[in-house]
């Protein structure tokens, strides 16, 4: 099933890397050169921050500043590439039996910072760890509870047999996703962090900096830095730092700072397609749009190229109101929805919505929520569909929408498909935004979960991506790139979106 | 004096103390709380409800005050419910910068708004005053960010005379750094100053028509003497007060200062605990900073005090 | 010095302080009539020309016809609120100042002192999540937070001139309590309070400011001033004029309303012996430097 990870990654470096110089050319005064790459120096790296949110615990990490210091320190069994596709890392390959509710893993040679060989049982603490019934703040414990851990075990020190209580064929991505770093056996007190990363941990300022040395012994090749640190940053500090060359990469800028930085021979933005998706989530369990005309009326009257324009000023694609844009699984040859005004009239006339009024719940929670809301509501008004905005407090914004609102802000980051299907399309999903609840696409997604067979699973997550693209309420209008700024010092960085492999990584980069 | 100062403080005490209840009610009374803003989108009901039950949250609003009031009693000021460590080294964390901040900042603009209304104060209607009055006004009429951006954009990134934020800077070794300070300080001067100097400056023209200082002058007091020690102690008087009162009113310029300039301070901690529904840092941090503004207010009482003791008298 | 020729500068300073403060407030007041008149149909996020004479802001809105539509909230709330703030603390301040027992003042002054240091932002929060995007909320919220500061001010002032022999003569002679306190003190507060209130409204729009952008105050697309001055800072190399038109607005209306404020009670305190006093010691003491 897997195919030699060398070559494979070393195509789908040269891939992004080749996707990266097209798509930062414009602002990329010095192209991607630097040289060969070099050793030594220190990278100083700015994220936003999260205050006494933050933590060096990789099981409770939530934010991407958590994400990208864990990265350095600790390594995932699997990891997903630019595609969503799982990738490997400290397994080498994997196997399912004919059901998927079998999984033998089977680990490389690693050690851990302090000396220990990675074993079998290491990984199997750490599954114990994120599954503790004690630790709810434990972030991948939901999507990983179908592992049956009484039932798994080591087979000799360098293969892990994982039991499951249903099939899973995701089971290769859902341990790629956040929160499931693997720790050493007895690992507990977060403080004293000790992975196999590539990386030693050094020191660490809750909500303002963390500080790791160059691990020669990883797996995966020494890395060319001495020493990175990666510091909590607001917005305009991000920005002034790495124009000032007091950081040399600035994670989650804007557009509008990508223009700031436009001709800037110090600064380039490195921009990753198809980040995840920006959309509208009408509520399908209740009238308006528990028909699915008055749904479509909605989709057939948004202007898709104006809200990329301005919500995601202009850096982005369009959507095609399916999840995944650019992921593995997304199914090809649907065209894509342009905006027709008489036709959403006539089926607003016909479900009797012309000239009603409904309500559009949204909040400052994320960036460009309101502005998409309001423009939204302006070319709902131009096909005579009147959209009352109404904000909510941004903090608890993601579970007051589930119930509030007829209309609401939907956004989402990149993750692969079924992962996005299972957390917000069925009825147990604990963020179903459109409220969609249906018994047999519960059904059909969990018959595609028994199927080993790639091709097959992804046709079937197809026909279930149309159902919803058909019927369902979400109106995904744009797929943002994700944009991070980088000095001209820093070479090697890939583009690639949050949540994937390459993202954030720091072990392949240098400075000249 | 010593009576006065003691009455003060133990009025001081019952003053936190009234501020601790409403501060915590206030914060309860915020939607959401800590266990739900943990996750935020990413985690589903019966999780929140887990970690709710872990932080204690699922409790009685008076059962949770009780405990908070009886740790703090034996001196604990709690864990924190957003990173699950102790209160105290968050305070600590976020004090030195915002302190050392705010020590700078008044250093100079004490004297800076002493003279500057004065002067203004003493010219009063001539040219001098009108032009340091317009000048004055429009740097506290413009936006904090704005300054701070384009301080930024023309000494950092121009010029690159000075650094733009304190990003990597080492928190125990700030003071050798003296370049750090420069523009968040700036920022921080062209608010306060105005404020303070046209107090001093209605201060002092108010001391001029005073009835002792037009005795002074009938008596031939010398010109720099009377100018020091009569007109100046009257017209401090409402400045001082009003020094000791702009802590709060600074507090967004701070939290802005602060985020421009990257500074891990205490007013990005508040708002941060805010916003994470953390009530023990929120608790902590308002009674340090309440505490803090009453010392400072209680020193500029005494001062007035000292400055003019009528004050006192007529009471 | 000018000392015998002030007249001039000074109604030319008067004229000065009208202009500045004319353009805002013509265009809070007619703007919005005027708005829908001039706005071009949107254009591209933080575009320049292309028939937006100030171009456009993140949205792609005509940053003149935001400007002309944003004065109402923007100066409304803000001066509304220091309004409210002087009818409250000031009358509370004076009442504190006046009272013959010192039980009166403690009980006036006790619990304004202890609101004293309650955190502002803490106070918006709960307000702007409770009434969110309702300016008279605002309003009301940013007066209670300035109306203790008011007080101590107010009471500090008047007790100033309390104590002075003046009004010691005019106990003496029998007058009553509150024609000491209005006639004598209330012309002692007024300078003081007409410095201060100029500095605190330009505060009060800023802290209006501070909460919208925090999300607590009026939506993120409002037109208000301080709203888009916030909401477009980012932008302000790209496209200065999105900041720097409104904030214009804005300084304008302060150093407008300040200057005037001078100039408007100058009289009541230059006309005495305090100016010319001052400036007799000015001019003094600068020829006798030693």
């Amino acid at each position: 099933m897997q195919a030699d990870s060398t070559r494979r990654g070393f195509l789908r470096l040269a891939t992004v890397t080749g996707a990266a110089l097209l798509t930062s050319c414009s602002a990329d005064g010095g192209g991607e050169g630097g040289g060969p790459p070099r050793r030594g120096g220190i990278l100083r790296a700015a994220f936003p921050g999260f205050g006494a949110k933050e933590t060096m615990d990789p099981h409770a990490q939530r934010q991407f500043v958590d994400m990208a210091r864990h990265k350095a320190v600790f390594d995932k069994l699997v990891d997903l590439d630019a595609d969503l596709r799982p990738v490997p890392r400290l397994a080498r390959r994997w196997e399912p039996d004919a059901e998927a509710r079998v999984w033998r893993f089977t680990l490389r040679e690693a050690v851990f910072h302090d000396g220990h060989r990675l074993e079998a049982e290491d990984v199997l603490y750490s599954l114990a760890r994120i599954l503790d019934p004690k630790a709810p703040d434990h972030l991948a414990r939901p999507s990983l509870a179908l592992i049956d851990l009484r039932r798994s075990r080591a087979i000799g020190t360098r293969t892990v047999e994982l039991v499951l209580k249903a099939p899973g064929a995701e089971l290769p991505s859902l341990l790629a996703t956040t929160g499931t770093p693997v720790v050493r056996r007895g690992y507990r007190d977060p403080r004293e962090p000790v992975g196999t990363g590539p990386f030693r941990f050094r020191s660490f300022t809750t909500g303002r900096s963390f500080t790791a040395v160059r691990f020669d012994d990883h797996w995966d090749g020494a890395p060319y830095l001495d020493e990175i640190r990666i510091h909590s940053a607001a917005t305009e500090a991000r920005g002034s730092a790495v124009q000032a060359g007091e950081v040399d990469y600035a994670h989650e800028m804007t557009p509008t700072f990508a223009r700031v930085v436009d001709g800037n021979p110090r600064v380039r933005i490195v921009s990753a397609p198809s980040s995840g998706a920006e959309g509208i989530a009408l509520k399908t369990d209740r009238p308006p749009f528990d028909d699915p005309d008055a749904a479509m009326a909605l989709k057939l009257l948004a202007d898709r190229e104006r809200l990329v324009e301005v919500v995601l000023g202009g850096r982005g694609g369009l959507g095609n109101d399916m999840y995944g844009k650019g992921f593995t699984y997304y199914p090809q040859g649907v065209p894509q929805r342009e905006r027709d005004v008489d036709e959403a009239r006539r089926l607003l006339r016909r479900t009797g919505l012309l000239n009603k009024k409904i309500d559009f719940y949204t909040s400052t929670a994320a960036d460009g929520f309101v502005d998409a809301a309001h423009l939204f509501a302006e070319q709902a008004g131009e096909a005579g569909l009147r959209v009352e905005v109404r904000s909510g407090p941004p903090e608890s914004y993601f579970t007051d929408m589930l119930t509030k609102g007829t209309l609401g802000s939907h956004r989402c980051g990149a993750m692969p498909i079924p992962t996005y299907l299972s957390q917000r399309l069925l009825r147990d999903s604990p963020q179903n935004a459109t409220a969609w609840r249906h018994k047999d696409f519960d059904a059909d997604f969990a018959a595609a979960q028994a199927v080993v067979d790639e091709r097959d699973r992804g046709a079937r997550y197809g026909r279930l991506q149309r159902t919803v693209r058909e019927r369902g309420g979400l109106l995904l209008w744009g797929h943002p790139d994700w944009l991070n700024a980088v000095s001209h010092r820093l070479h090697g960085v890939r583009a690639a979106p949050p949540n994937t492999v390459d993202w954030a990584r720091f072990d392949k980069v240098w400075l000249t | 004096m010593l009576r006065y100062a003691l009455r003060r403080g133990l009025l001081t005490l019952v003053q936190l103390a009234v501020l601790a209840v409403v501060v915590f009610l206030l914060t309860s009374m915020l939607p959401g709380d800590a266990a739900e803003v943990a996750f935020n989108e990413q985690a589903g009901a019966v999780q929140v409800d887990e970690l709710r039950a872990r932080l204690g949250l699922d409790r009685p609003l008076v059962e949770r005050f009780a405990d908070w009031s009886g740790a703090l009693l034996h001196g604990d000021l709690g864990t924190s419910l957003a990173g699950h460590r102790p209160v105290t080294g968050i305070l600590a964390d976020s004090l030195a910068a915002t302190l050392l901040l705010a020590a700078v900042t008044a250093a100079l603009v004490v004297p800076l708004a002493v003279v500057l209304g004065l002067l203004m104060g003493l010219r009063a209607g001539t040219r001098l005053d009108r032009a340091l009055s317009a000048v004055l006004l429009a740097l506290t009429s413009l936006p904090d960010f704005v300054l701070a951006l384009a301080l930024v954009a023309v000494f950092s990134l121009r010029l690159g005379w000075l650094p733009s934020t304190w990003v990597g800077a080492d928190s125990g070794d700030l003071l050798r750094h003296p370049a750090l300070f420069v523009l968040p300080v700036a920022v921080l001067l062209a608010r306060t100053v105005c404020l303070l100097s046209r107090q001093i400056r209605a201060g002092t023209l108010a001391a001029l028509s005073a009835g002792y200082v037009v005795q002074a002058r009938r008596l031939g007091v010398p010109r720099g003497r009377l100018v020091l020690r009569h007109v100046l102690p009257g017209a401090a008087v409402p400045g001082v007060q009003e020094l000791a009162r702009t802590g709060d009113q600074l507090l967004g310029g701070v939290l802005v200062v602060e985020a421009v300039f990257a500074i891990p301070g205490t007013a990005t901690a508040l708002v941060d605990a805010v916003q994470n529904r953390d009530v023990p840092t929120v608790q902590a941090l308002t009674l340090l900073l309440a505490a803090l503004a009453l010392l400072v207010n209680l020193a500029a009482d005494l001062v007035c005090h000292r400055l003019a003791p009528r004050t006192e008298v007529l009471r | 010095m000018t000392a015998p020729a002030p007249r001039r500068p000074r109604r030319l300073l008067a004229t000065g302080a009208a202009l500045l403060l004319a353009l805002p407030l013509t265009a809070a007041l007619f703007g919005p009539l005027l708005a829908p008149l001039v706005t071009p149909a949107d254009g591209a996020p933080y575009a320049r020309g292309g028939g937006h004479p100030l171009g456009t802001d993140g949205m792609g809105r005509d940053v003149l016809g935001l400007l002309l539509r944003g004065g109402p909230s923007a100066l409304g709330v803000a001066t509304g609120a220091v309004a409210l703030a002087y009818l409250l603390g000031g009358s509370l301040g004076l009442a504190a100042a006046a009272s013959r027992h010192k039980a009166v003042d403690e009980i006036l002054m006790r619990p304004v002192e202890i609101l004293l240091p309650l955190p502002s932002l803490l106070v918006i929060s709960v307000v702007g999540v409770g009434w969110r995007g309702q300016p008279l909320a605002i309003a009301l919220t940013v007066a209670a937070l300035n109306a203790p500061a008011v007080a101590r001010l107010v009471r500090a002032a008047a007790l100033d001139a309390a104590g002075s022999p003046v009004a010691e003569a005019m106990r003496m002679q029998g007058e009553s309590r509150s024609r000491v306190l209005f006639g004598l003190l209330g012309r002692a507060v007024l300078p003081v309070a007409a410095a201060d209130i100029g500095t605190r409204i330009a505060t009060a729009v800023f802290t209006v400011a501070a909460a919208n952008f925090l999300g607590l105050g009026m939506e993120p697309t409002s037109a208000d001033w301080g709203v888009t001055v916030a909401g477009s800072r980012e932008a302000l190399l790209v496209q200065p004029w999105a900041v720097c038109a409104p904030a214009a607005m804005l300084v304008m209306f302060t150093v407008g309303l300040n200057l005037l404020a001078d100039r408007l009670l100058a009289p009541a305190a230059e006309a005495g012996t305090a100016a010319r006093a001052g400036r007799a010691l000015a001019v003094r003491t600068q020829k006798a430097p030693k």
